[in-house]
């Protein structure tokens, strides 16, 4: 058994920014566990700009992004290890490694969960019809052509208007394909709505809003998909089916954090989020297990997923330097018009960021914040969406003396 | 001419209302920085884009490398400029910022390496 002072679990945006900010605050004996063959996770096959515009205040690209954290990584000595898959943790803080190496066993005092999201698939959304070849999750398309050389197709309709699926829209066209629409369920996009208009509107595709996919056809490869228009309460609205020839169908239908090591290791998880409940420093429920990213909750902007990692690393710190103690425990309370909102207890009284996404778009909304029946802050925004996470930030004053924490969108 | 709209520059996504004629803005609001100003003067007169795609490598630890344009291009050669990196081939090693493209379609349009590739 290898002792460590840190570790973490993913060497993507989430786990590089942490490792950093943990070294930055003089903590060197840290371990990153990776288990792809190079260090930035996803951020490697995001080959389009818009990355770091907060943290940089320059628009780079995924890799370009990537490679910052990887040079400070590297300039500062942080072991890492790439190939390597954690497949046991436990709440003593245990983790089992599988390498070319062999298993290896490492206790550590502080673990940093930071395992990213993966892509909800057709079996996740049960879409019925035959099973060709030809069907990817936007993600996946994403790495085969920007990583691996390989094209997926021609002809390509995408279901669901997530992000991925809207810079894939984007991709595929400038690479020859003829992408015929991006359906959604929704009556409202769940992307940006700066990606819809940079990556569809600029290239004339279709975004057929309360529309979604009812049948797949294909012997052996892809043929065609049937779609159909939905009404108010989700219905298929009669008469509304046509078929679509293609040969490839892209699905962004959603992001699930990985939470299987948080599971085995009976960290208690949010039903909403998919990531485990954390105090105000993202500490799970065990303490010394920490979490940030998108295993936490999933992000629209990498940026923010940087900016939480070292924000949860003052929380590290604090734990290890023995200053971590429990004062109290408030649940934060959600009322009416928000979906989730991290973290979900507070601990003690610290200036705290609170991350909400809505359950639908609205425009001039308020947001509130009680201490029982006493308004303790207010945020207007101009509008909502639940494709753009809030973000809210109460100082330690402002929180000072509270009792019942409640939070609602008016 | 009144039109609407979405800046692209960053995430905030600022709904930007306009009334013009010809290339001549008359009234502009909505934009809560000067960049979505400048974005919406813009895509009056000549969109711009950045251009990302990737290039093939010859003899690097990955098949191809991810480029872009140092400065954004005219929205009008987007689509050409993605069929020329298609033919175009490069060899490893690679740096961020190197030029492996320039002066495509004798419009000034380079194309700088994004990702680090090594032989």
């Amino acid at each position: 058994m290898q002792e460590k002072e840190v570790i973490i679990i993913g060497g993507g945006a989430a786990g590089l920014a942490a490792a950093v900010a943990c070294h930055q605050k003089g903590i060197e004996d840290i371990l990153i566990i990776e288990r792809g063959d190079y260090l930035g996770g996803i951020l490697n096959q995001c080959i389009h700009d818009g990355f770091g515009l907060e943290k940089f205040n320059t628009s780079l690209t995924g890799p370009e992004y990537a490679q910052r954290y990887i040079d400070k990584v590297a300039n500062r000595k942080i072991p890492f290890l790439l190939n390597s898959m954690v497949v046991g943790l436990t709440p003593q803080k245990e983790v089992v490694v599988v390498n070319s190496q062999g298993l290896q066993h490492y206790r550590a005092r502080v673990i940093i969960l930071a395992m990213g999201c993966r892509e909800r698939t057709r079996g996740a959304i049960n879409i019925p019809g035959a099973r060709p070849s030809g069907i990817y999750t936007a993600g996946v398309a994403q790495e085969l052509i920007n990583l691996k050389n390989y094209m997926v197709g021609e002809k390509i309709v995408v279901l669901g208007s997530g992000d991925i699926g809207l810079i894939m829209a984007r991709r595929l066209t400038l690479e020859g394909a003829k992408v015929i629409m991006v359906a959604e369920k929704l009556p409202y996009s769940s992307g940006l709505p700066r990606n819809i208009n940079q990556c569809l509107y600029d290239f004339d595709i279709p975004l057929l809003l309360s529309h979604t996919v009812v049948d797949i056809e294909g012997n052996g490869r892809l043929s065609g998909v049937t779609i159909a228009q939905l009404g108010k309460r989700g219905g298929i609205i009669t008469g509304s089916k046509r078929k679509i020839t293609c040969d490839t169908l892209l699905l962004s239908v959603g992001l699930i954090p990985e939470n299987e090591l948080s599971r085995e290791a009976d960290i208690v998880l949010d039903n909403i989020t998919g990531g485990p409940q954390v105090d105000e420093r993202g500490q799970t429920s065990i303490p010394g297990i920490f979490s940030c990213g998108n295993v936490l909750q999933v992000h629209d902007i990498v940026d923010n997923v940087s900016l939480e990692a070292e924000y949860i690393v003052e929380g590290v710190v604090e734990y290890l330097e023995g200053k971590l103690n429990k004062e109290r425990e408030i649940k934060v309370e959600l009322r009416n018009g928000l979906r989730y909102v991290v973290p979900q207890t507070l601990i003690r009284v610290k200036d705290t960021i609170f991350s909400f996404r809505v359950n639908q778009p609205g425009e001039k909304k308020v947001i509130v914040f009680e201490n029982g029946k006493k308004v303790i802050k207010k945020k207007f925004l101009r509008r909502v969406n639940p494709a753009e996470m809030i973000r809210v930030k109460l100082s330690s004053s402002e929180l000072e003396g509270i009792k019942r924490l409640k939070v609602r969108l008016v | 001419m009144h039109r609407e709209f979405v800046c692209i520059i960053c995430p905030n996504s600022c709904r930007i209302s306009v009334e013009y004629e010809g290339t001549n803005i008359k009234n502009i609001k909505g934009y809560e920085c000067p960049k979505g100003k400048d974005y919406v003067k813009n895509e009056i007169i000549n969109p711009l884009r950045v251009f990302t795609g990737s290039v093939l490598v010859e003899n690097g630890d990955f098949s191809l490398v991810s480029v872009k344009t140092p400065s954004p291009i005219s929205k009008k050669y987007l689509k050409k400029v993605g069929e020329i990196t298609h033919r175009i081939k490069v060899e490893a090693p690679i740096e961020i910022g190197q030029v492996v493209a320039f002066n495509l379609l004798n419009k000034n349009i380079d194309l700088i390496a994004t990702r680090k590739i090594k032989k």
